[in-house]
């Protein structure tokens, strides 16, 4: 679900990245799980500023439920604790990128950030990758409508329950055609975008304008003293 | 001018050459159609002039390609595209961009061309194509033929000197291939040199000046005046598809179906997203019936084959079979439903496998029985994504037939097949309702339709607006519909 942002809200795809690169730094510096869920919740304001709203919110409760769960753990004891415990860290180290890498995809555009890249004199063997990918993300979900209703016609669950019972099939029932679609739709696309002209080298123009504006400035500021707090709390 | 001299190819994973020799020159301004069965090198010939080989696909090859007087394959991708402009088959892989305007400007961002100038581009693009409606829109929410549209106008947005167009017709109704041919005339009418691959004749046979048929690599040249003139039966031998709609003959159908009604829809009203799409649908089939499914895309005739397959949640009314009531779980485990995209639903290592997959004693005379039935004894180690797109469909046939199942959808099974291949279709859905099945065949083909189908239903608006019985009395309507 992509939208339309009005040109206030709207930010540079190169100011994206750099928050994200911030957005990881805080990540591995943030001195306890409180910090980490502050994180998340300054995160979940970005994507709603970015009008992310549903899938922002639903993160932030998600992680919310991690966050207590861990909690609650931490009071027990025992040896299946501790390795819950560092697989957990692990998620909780994770999480942020992860949603901040969603909000980010779902609000930038394929065009814009193909010129941005372009203005940030990345290689095309860099960006034409990485455009491909984007684009073949949302296609994932079509895909995986079609996969189940075709499990649903073999008598194979693709439900939780399904997997459990039988969880070779399912996997199996999934991976297969999920990977022949990829493959297919990945060269179909890049065939798509090099006959039009991707691989051009003159400096990439783009309908919609792109540029830094004051937002930019004001939330990469946010970002960096967010930073600065979490090492200095992490480190100190 | 476009000129291929001696020129041979052979992909790198094949046995034998795909393009034998050829000789082939095309003049500026020049309208020409490549046809010929699945595999004969139409799509390799759109590939050669696109530079899409050797940069995308290798293969060993020997001869001369060249394009105004320049090797072809000296010139970069990117250099190419300012020159020559492609549309694809599928109109789903086919758009980068989220909304339509965007997307139309793709190709002239990737030029470079200053901003100001891209707008008023983009806007007499649309002006030109009659799309202005579609301004503003998501890609996702657009019919196929709408996707398709976009995708030759952001083609048109870079005012090449040269198009291509590989099978564009394939995932289109009638209505949008309507469009697609009056697209191609209006290149025409700017001087534009054209090239099409296309099984699909009879709406380019106006517009082409030269056809080029190819059989085994090698190239026949004919004026669209000599194709005319050929016999049905040479035609059909050259395993090429209808040159007019109006002409063909429809077979008359032996109906072997029971006497009774074995399914019911008892005033069936389907919802998607809280929206009505297909209200109070009440009929009844018999087995041995083959039943036609048509109307324009994105009318509900998907959500029409999914909920016969139970696999469609929002509805009101029944669906009986066998005189008893139907829940989607025992819709399911009833039916089975052959999907546009077959890869979807084969699974396993091999045709073997797949036909075993989840059955917990397979019942080793039935599957051999099947295997024989529909031909597919041969290719029973192979894997599943060896076979052709028609071997495939026989192949998720087979898998209904062991799993027993009583009521079979096809969604489209023709898009994009040549003759033989629709021939050969048509004759084993026939076959399997011959042993007492319900079929349903979902499609835009009119060809395959006469060929195949005992009676159709017509969905427009919501409603079900027509069940016929394909005979002379019913034609009027049908060629109406199809706006024959």
């Amino acid at each position: 679900m992509k939208i339309d942002l009005k040109q206030r809200d709207k930010l540079d795809p190169r100011t994206k990245v750099f928050l994200l690169f911030l957005c990881i730094i805080a990540a591995i510096f943030a001195p306890s799980l409180k910090y980490e869920l502050i994180l998340v919740c300054i995160i979940c304001i970005f994507g709603i500023y970015q009008h992310v709203i549903r899938y922002a919110i639903l993160s932030l409760l998600a992680y919310i439920v991690i966050y207590i769960f861990t909690i609650l753990l931490m009071k027990w004891e025992g040896g299946f604790q501790v390795s819950l415990i560092s697989f957990l860290g692990l998620i909780h180290q994770v999480y942020p990128c992860g949603m901040m890498s969603g909000i980010i995809i779902s609000s930038t555009h394929v065009g814009e950030f193909l010129t941005a890249m372009n203005q940030l004199h990345m290689s095309q063997k860099i960006i034409i990758p990485v455009a491909v990918m984007l684009r073949y993300l949302p296609t994932i979900k079509e895909d995986l409508g079609h996969i189940k209703d075709a499990m649903h016609l073999r008598d194979v669950s693709p439900s939780l329950l399904g997997f459990m019972k039988n969880p070779l099939m399912t996997i199996e029932c999934i991976y297969v055609p999920l990977m022949m679609r990829a493959s297919q739709t990945a060269d179909e696309l890049t065939i798509a975008s090099i006959t039009r002209g991707i691989e051009n080298p003159v400096s990439r123009t783009s309908l919609i304008h792109i540029g830094f504006h004051i937002q930019d400035v004001i939330i990469a500021i946010v970002f960096i003293i967010i930073n600065f707090v979490f090492i200095g709390k992490g480190v100190f | 001018m476009i000129s291929i001299q001696n020129f041979s190819f052979q992909y790198h994973h094949t046995q034998s050459n795909c393009l034998n020799n050829i000789h082939l020159n095309i003049q500026d301004g020049e309208c020409v159609l490549l046809c010929g069965r699945s595999g004969c090198g139409k799509t390799t010939i759109i590939r050669l002039i696109n530079g899409l080989i050797p940069q995308f696909y290798q293969g060993k090859m020997n001869g001369k390609v060249q394009i105004d007087g320049k090797d072809i394959f000296q010139i970069p991708m990117y250099e190419l595209s300012k020159k020559i402009g492609s549309v694809f088959q599928n109109p789903r892989t086919q758009f980068f961009n989220i909304d339509v305007d965007s997307e139309i400007a793709f190709g002239i961002e990737n030029q470079g061309m200053p901003e100001n100038q891209i707008q008023q581009r983009v806007q007499s693009t649309m002006t030109d194509l009659h799309i202005e409606d579609l301004s503003g829109l998501k890609l996702h929410d657009l019919s196929g033929g709408e996707k398709q549209k976009i995708a030759f106008a952001s083609t048109y947005a870079m005012d090449n000197d040269i198009y291509l167009l590989d099978e564009p017709s394939s995932h289109l109704d009638h209505q949008a291939t309507k469009s697609l041919h009056d697209y191609i005339q209006i290149l025409k009418n700017k001087k534009k040199t054209i090239v099409i691959a296309e099984h699909r004749l009879y709406y380019l046979i106006d517009l082409v000046d030269k056809i080029v048929y190819m059989d085994h690599g090698k190239i026949q040249i004919y004026t669209p005046q000599e194709l005319m003139n050929l016999s049905i039966q040479q035609r059909e031998k050259m395993g090429l598809r209808t040159l007019s709609l109006q002409d063909l003959t429809w077979t008359q159908k032996t109906k072997k179906s029971s006497d009774y009604a074995t399914l019911v829809f008892d005033r069936l009203s389907l919802f998607y997203q809280q929206k009505c799409v297909l209200q109070d649908i009440s009929l009844q089939a018999r087995r041995g019936e083959v039943i036609g499914v048509i109307g324009a895309n994105g009318v509900g005739k998907s959500t029409f084959s999914r909920s016969i397959c139970g696999l469609h949640k929002k509805k009101t009314g029944d669906i009986l079979w066998e005189g008893q009531k139907k829940n989607d779980k025992e819709c399911m485990r009833l039916s089975y439903m052959v999907m546009q995209d077959v890869n979807y639903q084969l699974f396993a290592d091999s045709v073997y496998e797949e036909c075993c997959l989840g059955i917990k004693d397979p019942h080793q005379q039935i599957i051999e029985e099947t295997l024989d039935i529909l031909d597919l004894q041969e290719y029973r180690d192979c894997h599943p994504n060896t076979l052709s797109g028609g071997q495939k469909q026989r192949v998720a046939v087979a898998v209904s037939m062991i799993c027993q199942k009583d009521l079979l959808v096809f969604d489209e099974p023709t898009s994009g097949l040549d003759y033989d291949s629709m021939q050969q279709v048509s004759d084993f859905i026939q076959k399997v309702a011959q042993m007492g099945k319900v079929v349903f065949v979902v499609t835009h083909d009119y060809e395959f339709l006469c060929q195949c189908c005992y009676r159709v239903l017509h969905f427009d608006k919501g409603r079900l607006c027509h069940d016929l019985i394909m005979n002379e009395d019913s034609k009027p309507l049908l060629n109406h519909l199809f706006q024959i």
